[in-house]
């Protein structure tokens, strides 16, 4: 009876200490879209903090047969304050890792790489951790005045590390159902947009690691208290991997599905074969497990990748989940003649000026937005070369050229989605050549993009609402402090939305995976999407590719009417008809270089321009 | 001097391995974790044809086959559907730690986890320039030398070659310009593979005892190399390996030799903080 009774709370401690740990890495890989291949580093970290801080100075301790760093016996709870803190501290080196430029995959194999190498090390260097025989005799807590071995003791413990679970239950929770966890979620769907909508993706992913590093260490601190000793055997990169498979399995961003695969893999893995009956090569049982792991990776990311239980999709619009129009996250029904049949709606009667903040704005034609010999070479070949115009206030420019002319590169050196090689950007008067592209979106400059850059699995008008800047709960400090203080801000800001998609005709689709869009959809939803971040200057790349002619005019027509309204348009599009149509002026770039601007009657009669473009 | 040697040999093989993991990487975009798995997997097959008797020669065509083999394999039923599907790349990545898992635990159920050798002499010894090296590491060099020199003729100057390197460069414009990208992808896997499965060989011949997870590590070393050179270069990957390969020997005669990989690891989180393209690289387009 009493076997089992210990058994059971080991059990209990295990599963809650794995339970901490996937919900941190479901928080990073899952919301954030963090792929934190090192993270057994930070459960590792808070594990060996714990120990050495709760330890006596080694030289005194057991006759000194280990060697190791600090040594302050502090008391219970400290050592496990000092471990979440240490978590949180390790994360800063990475975050040069994850920051924004890196591509995912390069970043994660980053972070595997410094889980081995600091395994190697702390395996290598004795001093510093005891080296690959770890530490041992690790004090738990209150030993001198409660004895450790007694189930009294354990149950306690495992109650304080299920009650601890769940406080991080709550917290991660409220981070993510916050506008601040729909930003993480934007920029795991794709981190260029969210940049240019505004998100600093820097600050983003630095916190998401501190605090999931925090976290982390918490976890390992709770299970060194219990099983009082840590080495490097017990922390492979690999089990960051198995930490990966848990969460594959359970369901990435769904926090129940984390605590779900924790209980199925790593705890259930580990106590599995304690049952197994013993077996001559000693080898073969762990090997087949890891074998084992492997195939569940791999199938489950085959046949289920959303995991058993799947991400939750957020119904913002206060429709029943019933009525929601229920789409798939990927199914793309594209084509021109789902398209046709896309209508507005009573887009007219929009207040542009009050629903999109342009009350402020002064309508004089002036110089908004400039050029100076901007410059892009790749790999030593020069596309855009020595460009410099003007876009003037209120008025909707045209940028037209060939195939392969510079029109999207300029474009995106505009937005700061691109460095430029050479030259300048002025923008209200100001050289904003080296401001980052989330700034230059938070004053006002904003850009859509030419290929489908929904964010997937947020709802339409959750892309929306995300585009939305200075919302006071899209900051991790505004998240925590809960609904209540963002709760009303963001009911406005969800009807705001819903009166812009009313405008539009896709009201119907509201609660639906953007993903799940036709191609003509989504180029609304974008077009939407860039206007709620109330962009001053709007930049289009080709809106009305792939769009059908009828809805094309019908956007045409609203962008003069943006235009009156007080926003400044510049718009990249090769259709002349198009350009005729809205645009004026417009500036015609071929080669890289600025052939000629004016009107497009103008340039009509300018046979360089006839010859470059209008005809070849 | 002798440390010289030494990272010469690494060199020479750690170059044979990169240039394959820098091609799969090229023409697939995937990070290919698995890489080292395979190399073992032929390392295996290669002894097991030398325990029962074969000829050098015999054991190391086996080694290249099964790479081979194993790695469009891998390619063509795993790593292609997954990214049919459109997914993130780093969906493939985890897959391919998966794969990795599978490869390198399936061996080690398999063969249980002893150490085992190569029954081969090492030769005489030779000493040159304040070097000194066997037999068997002289042969090595020359095959790696004679493969690196095959690599560089194909990539220059055969229809393949240029093939692969459209491929790399921009696989659309490469399939509109009547490129069989399908074809030349599968044949660089097959290639690559037989790279992998002869660095597989060779890396466990000159290391004298192995058993299943012993490259593991190798995966790092094949890292910093690429990412030394520009991933997806493969004159990148023997520039990279060069350094890397004598970096590490050569330090580890002047520091304390345990700390051998670490000048990799330092050297492949610089390159992916500051210059992710490699020393000689720029962003690639789209």
């Amino acid at each position: 009876m009493s076997a089992w009774a210990f058994y059971l709370t080991t059990i209990i401690v295990y599963g809650a200490v794995d339970a901490m740990a996937c919900l941190a890495l479901n928080y990073e890989f899952g919301f954030a879209g963090i792929s934190n291949f090192g993270f057994i580093i930070f459960q590792s970290a808070g594990a060996y903090a714990a120990a050495i801080l709760s330890m006596p100075r080694a030289a005194t301790s057991n006759g000194g047969f280990q060697q190791y760093a600090l040594g302050w016996n502090l008391p219970w709870p400290l050592p496990w304050i000092g471990a979440t803190i240490v978590g949180g501290l390790i994360a800063l080196p990475f975050v040069f890792l994850v920051g924004k430029r890196l591509r995912g995959d390069f970043a994660a194999v980053g972070l595997l790489v410094s889980a081995v190498l600091l395994n190697v090390l702390v395996k290598d260097y004795v001093p510093f951790l005891n080296g690959s025989a770890g530490i041992s005799i690790v004090p738990a807590p209150f030993q001198s005045i409660w004895d450790p071995q007694v189930l009294g003791y354990q149950f306690v413990y495992g109650g304080v590390a299920v009650v601890l679970t769940v406080g991080v239950y709550f917290l991660f929770r409220r981070l993510t159902e916050s506008p601040y966890g729909r930003s993480l979620r934007a920029m795991r769907d794709n981190d260029i947009v969210a940049d240019s909508l505004g998100k600093n993706l820097r600050v983003q992913r630095a916190t998401t690691l501190v605090v999931g590093g925090m976290v982390a260490a918490l976890s390992g601190a709770i299970l060194v208290g219990f099983i009082s000793l840590w080495a490097p055997g017990a922390w492979g990169y690999a089990e960051t991997i198995v930490l990966f498979a848990a969460i594959i399995l359970g369901g990435a961003g769904n926090h129940k599905g984390a605590i779900l695969g924790a209980i199925l893999v790593p705890l259930g893995f580990e106590e599995i074969t304690r049952f197994l009956p013993p077996v001559a090569n000693p080898t073969l049982v762990p090997a087949l497990e890891w074998v084992a792991i492997g195939l569940l990776i791999i199938l489950f990311l085959w046949f289920r990748p959303e995991g058993v239980l799947p991400e939750r999709r957020r119904i913002l619009s206060g429709v029943s989940k019933k009525d929601a129009a229920v789409l798939p996250a990927e199914a793309v029904t594209s084509g021109q003649d789902t398209d046709a049949l896309i209508k507005l709606g009573n887009l007219d009667e929009l207040n542009f000026r009050h629903l999109l903040r342009l009350e402020d704005v002064v309508s004089d034609h002036r110089v908004i937005l400039s050029t100076q010999g901007l410059t892009k070479t790749f790999h030593g070949v020069t596309v855009v070369s020595d460009v410099s115009f003007e876009v003037h206030q209120g008025r909707v420019t045209g940028l037209i050229g060939p195939n392969g002319a510079g029109k999207s590169t300029t474009l995106a050196m505009l937005a700061g989605t691109l460095p430029s090689s050479g030259g300048r950007v002025f923008y209200e008067g100001k050289d904003i050549t080296a401001l980052p592209s989330n700034e230059r979106a938070k004053n006002g400059l904003v850009r859509t993009f030419q290929l489908a850059s929904e964010f997937k699995k947020l709802t339409v008008l959750e892309n929306l609402v995300s585009a939305i800047p200075n919302q006071s709960g899209d900051s991790f400090r505004g998240a925590m402090r809960g609904r209540r203080y963002w709760g009303r801000e963001d009911k406005a800001n969800i009807g705001r939305a819903m009166e812009v998609l009313e405008g539009f005709g896709l009201t119907q689709y509201a609660d639906a995976y953007a993903g799940g869009l036709s191609g003509g959809q989504r180029r609304l939803v974008e077009i939407m999407r860039a206007l709620l971040a109330e962009p001053k200057v709007l930049l289009l790349d080709e809106p009305m590719a792939g769009v059908h002619p009828n809805l094309a005019h019908k956007i045409g027509d609203q962008l003069t009417r943006l235009a009156e309204a007080g926003m400044t348009i510049l718009m990249v599009e090769h259709e002349l008809a198009i350009m005729d149509a809205y645009c004026d002026p417009v500036i015609v770039l071929a080669e890289g270089k600025v052939l000629a601007m004016g009107t497009m009657a103008e340039l009509r009669a300018n046979s360089e321009v006839v010859e470059a473009y209008l005809v070849g | 001097m002798s440390s010289f040697g030494f990272g010469l040999i690494t060199a020479a093989v750690l170059a044979i391995a990169t240039v394959g993991f820098t091609m799969q990487f090229a023409v697939t975009n995937v990070l290919n974790l698995a890489y080292g798995s395979v190399m073992i997997n032929s390392a295996f097959v290669s002894y097991y044809l030398n325990v029962h008797g074969m000829n050098a020669w015999i054991t190391l065509v086996g080694a290249v086959f099964t790479g081979s083999v194993v790695s469009w394999a891998l390619n063509r039923f795993i790593f292609t559907p997954f990214q049919r599907r459109n997914l993130a790349p780093i969906t493939v990545v985890i897959v391919a730690l998966g794969v990795d898992l599978i490869g390198t635990f399936g061996l080690q159920a398999l063969v249980g986890g002893n150490y085992v050798s190569f029954r081969l002499s090492p030769g005489s010894e030779y000493h040159f320039l304040g070097m000194i090296l066997s037999g068997l590491q002289l042969i090595i060099l020359a095959i790696c030398a004679v493969v690196l020199g095959l690599v560089h003729w194909v990539l220059k100057y055969t229809r393949l070659g240029k093939a692969m390197r459209a491929t790399s460069a921009n696989p659309n414009l490469a399939r509109n310009s009547g490129v069989k990208v399908q074809r030349v992808i599968s044949t660089t896997w097959l290639i690559s593979g037989a790279l992998c499965g002869l660095a597989g060989a060779v890396f466990t011949m000159n290391t004298g005892v192995f058993e299943a997870t012993s490259a593991q590590l190798y995966i790092v070393l094949l890292l910093a190399a690429m990412f030394l050179g520009g991933p997806g270069e493969p004159y990148g990957a023997m520039f990279g390996a060069l350094t890397i390969g004598l970096a590490t020997e050569i330090s580890a005669a002047y520091v304390n030799p345990q700390y051998k990989e670490v000048f990799a690891f330092l050297v492949l989180l610089g390159m992916l903080t500051f210059r992710p393209y490699g020393i000689f690289g720029s962003e690639k387009t789209n």
